[in-house]
């Protein structure tokens, strides 16, 4: 059993369905030693299918930086950041984003 | 909405090395090559993650300017490679690796890789060095590269390769992909597993796809579990980081009771399963017999610590691919803290390398005429224990196999598919997005993840086996079918990435279950407790699964021998081991 439940308030925004971003906050088990990625997969697998964070092809070691957002306002990889408490994340730029954390691509940011 | 078409020759899927090499191959020969990357450009599945070792003979690393070891000979390399797999190998497949590994290891030296060490075998680079090596190789040779993107199926017209059903996960767009050849190179299948140490992009699609468009597909049941692989904290959990340090700086294991549990075993055989890579195979399995007595950790692992080297002595030989205890971007500091303290770290097997794979000829032509394989998603050359580098055998199969598909579609028509068929893969594609309601893949997933790593571990038996496949057949028949997203924008939609890979997931541990229960010995990597001996009799043969009619079916085909005759008689699971062990040649070496 957890210790201790925080909650974790995410960016939302689907620039096809939403005017403008939101944030939605869920309640995650915390885990000694847990990453953002943890809490992310946790919400993920448990409380909400939809939303998006770059995991189908994460390498999970800080490699290949896709998984780059802010946490508490800090530029971090959610993969390699130890989260220990409430925590609020974020994607990189909040002007390119193609769906809640997931940012575009320099050459599909016009699209 | 209107589908994408693109056309090309060849057809590459999969982003790792054996993707890459292929596809640089391919238009080297003249064709037209299209590299489709599931995630970032040489950033994705398991190539840039790797240590990296590149193993060749020693006699060739020599002449290529390194120490290597001028008295090694293929001959005595090819002997090591082959009773390291338990003479399981396909002997064309190991000649094959031998003879082009000194060609593929001077281009990437050309190419500009940076070597860290070297010893009598092999030189170490890393992953990253190796990838950025091929994607700037394959901007010059003009390989068109598409990322995050995968192929979903396969198009087969008149019995030929045709193209493809593939999707772009950030638009969400399904794409016709028209092409006269396809080269497999999606690598393992990682993602069925929890715990696991591959990217999260590896879950087989190739090899399932193969398999459904005719391709055999063999030797599954053989699935190399990392040993000594981090468990705890989550942040690292599936890390092979202390894996690489046991196998550097040595240390001790301990059980959940602090007994030293590897002292039960012969201690030669304690002694090369730990020094060597032939740990995976050993502690993996001694690692295994702890748990299931109960000993285990609650992760399910045991501990590892330094055990009595003193601390300097320790550090000193891992601190090469170790900098300031960084590993990538992990920082590794808290671990060595702990261990430099006389601490101990929970460690355990986790899934690492698939031996088998689609079954293909030492052109690396599958049975379905313009489909080709190449790496990890391929029938290798290992047999039933990989001891030797995968690297190596991304490579010198990428290139053959790109070559020879590149060959194929020079002398090719374009051969469109046929609307009809394009339609029902399209109609399966869409399925879970169509579905108004149902499960969602995820919860669903990581139950048949974490059954998986249970049932196919590294001992097995036929209770355990006959389990795990009526709960696969149950997913398969019950849930399967009902999955969903919750979401219906095809942007970026997670669920409906999943959906698509659970299929394929499903469907090679359903292979791979079967071939388990159809081997009833003990041989490399494959332990059945009610079959403690390795049976040379009956068993030197391969398990190929054949797909027919929705229906797997599972044939022994004679192992393929060109140089050294396979021994006989029964030998019990641990004295095969020794006997694979001391027949190796006296080059030293971690391999």
């Amino acid at each position: 059993m957890p210790d201790k439940i925080i909650q974790v308030k995410v960016f939302r925004f689907d620039p096809s369905t939403d005017k403008e971003p939101r944030y939605q906050t869920y309640p995650v088990p915390y885990e000694s030693g847990m990453s953002a990625m943890t809490a992310l997969d946790y919400i993920y697998q448990n409380l909400d299918g939809t939303l998006a964070y770059y995991d189908h092809a994460g390498c999970d070691l800080g490699i290949c930086r896709r998984c780059l957002g802010r946490i508490n306002g800090q530029a971090a990889l959610f993969c390699q950041t130890r989260i220990k408490a409430d925590v609020i994340l974020e994607p990189a730029a909040n002007t390119r984003v193609l769906k809640d954390l997931v940012v575009c691509k320099p050459a599909d940011k016009d699209e | 909405m209107p589908i994408k078409t693109i056309r090309t020759d060849v057809l590459v899927a999969g982003g790792g090395g054996a993707g890459f090499r292929a596809a640089i191959a391919a238009r080297e020969a003249g064709a037209k090559a299209l590299l489709l990357s599931k995630g970032p450009l040489a950033r994705c599945g398991a190539s840039p993650m790797a240590g990296a070792d590149f193993t060749l003979d020693g006699r060739s690393l020599h002449k290529l300017g390194f120490p290597g070891a001028p008295g090694d000979t293929e001959e005595k390399f090819f002997n090591d490679i082959v009773t390291q797999g338990y003479y399981l190998n396909n002997q064309k497949l190991v000649e094959q690796y031998i003879r082009n590994a000194p060609a593929r290891l001077k281009e990437l030296l050309d190419w500009g890789i940076k070597v860290v060490f070297s010893e009598e075998r092999a030189i170490f680079t890393s992953g990253l060095s190796l990838m950025d090596a091929l994607l700037r190789r394959a901007r010059t040779a003009g390989v068109d590269l598409l990322e995050d993107a995968f192929l979903i199926d396969l198009l087969v017209e008149g019995g030929r390769i045709a193209g493809g059903l593939g999707l772009d996960i950030r638009t969400g767009e399904l794409i016709h992909f028209q092409a006269k050849a396809v080269v497999m190179a999606t690598g393992g299948w990682h993602k069925a597993f929890w715990p696991n140490t591959g990217m999260r992009d590896l879950s087989g699609e190739g090899i399932a796809m193969a398999h459904r468009a005719g391709a055999d597909i063999g030797n599954l049941e053989f699935i190399t579990f990392c040993c000594n692989v981090l468990l705890s904290p989550p942040v690292w959990r599936g890390s092979i980081a202390t894996y690489i340090t046991s196998l550097l700086s040595g240390g001790e294991l301990t059980n959940s009771n602090g007994e030293r549990f590897l002292e039960k075993f012969d201690p030669y055989v304690v002694e090369k399963g730990t020094s060597m890579e032939w740990n995976k195979g050993f502690v993996s399995f001694a690692t295994m017999k702890e748990v299931r007595e109960g000993k285990g950790t609650p992760n399910g692992g045991v501990y590892y610590g330094k055990g009595d080297i003193p601390w300097e002595a320790f550090e000193k030989k891992s601190i090469d691919i170790f900098p300031n205890w960084k590993y990538k971007a992990m920082d590794l500091t808290e671990m060595a803290e702990t261990l430099k303290s006389g601490g101990r770290v929970e460690v355990g097997p986790a899934v690492e390398y698939f031996d088998g794979g689609i079954v293909v000829n030492e052109n690396f032509e599958t049975s379905v005429p313009g489909l080709y394989a190449a790496g990890e998603c391929a029938l290798g050359p290992f047999g039933s224990n990989r001891v030797c580098s995968a690297i190596t055998e991304m490579l010198v199969q990428g290139a053959d196999a790109g070559k020879k598909a590149g060959e194929y579609a020079g002398g090719m028509k374009e051969i469109p598919a046929g609307a009809s068929a394009f339609q029902a893969l399209r109609e399966k594609a869409e399925a879970p997005l169509q579905r108004k309601e149902g499960l969602r893949p995820a919860p669903v997933r990581r139950r048949v993840q974490e059954m998986a790593h249970k049932s196919l571990s590294p001992i097995r038996n036929a209770e355990e086996l006959l389990a795990f496949l009526g709960f696969l057949d149950r997913v398969s028949k019950e849930e399967l079918p009902r999955l969903t997203t919750t979401s219906k924008i095809r942007v970026y939609n997670k669920e409906w990435i999943d959906a698509l890979e659970f299929d394929n997931m499903i469907h090679l541990l359903q292979a791979a279950a079967q071939s388990a229960l159809f081997r009833t010995e003990s041989r490399g990597v494959h332990y059945r407790e009610e079959y403690p001996y390795a049976d040379n009799d009956q068993w030197l043969k391969e398990s190929i699964v054949k797909f027919k009619g929705g229906v797997f079916q599972v044939e022994a085909r004679p192992v393929t021998v060109t140089a050294l005759t396979p021994p006989q008689g029964r030998v019990p699971f641990l004295e095969m081991m020794k006997k694979m062990m001391q027949s190796r040649s006296e080059i030293g070496g971690h391999h």
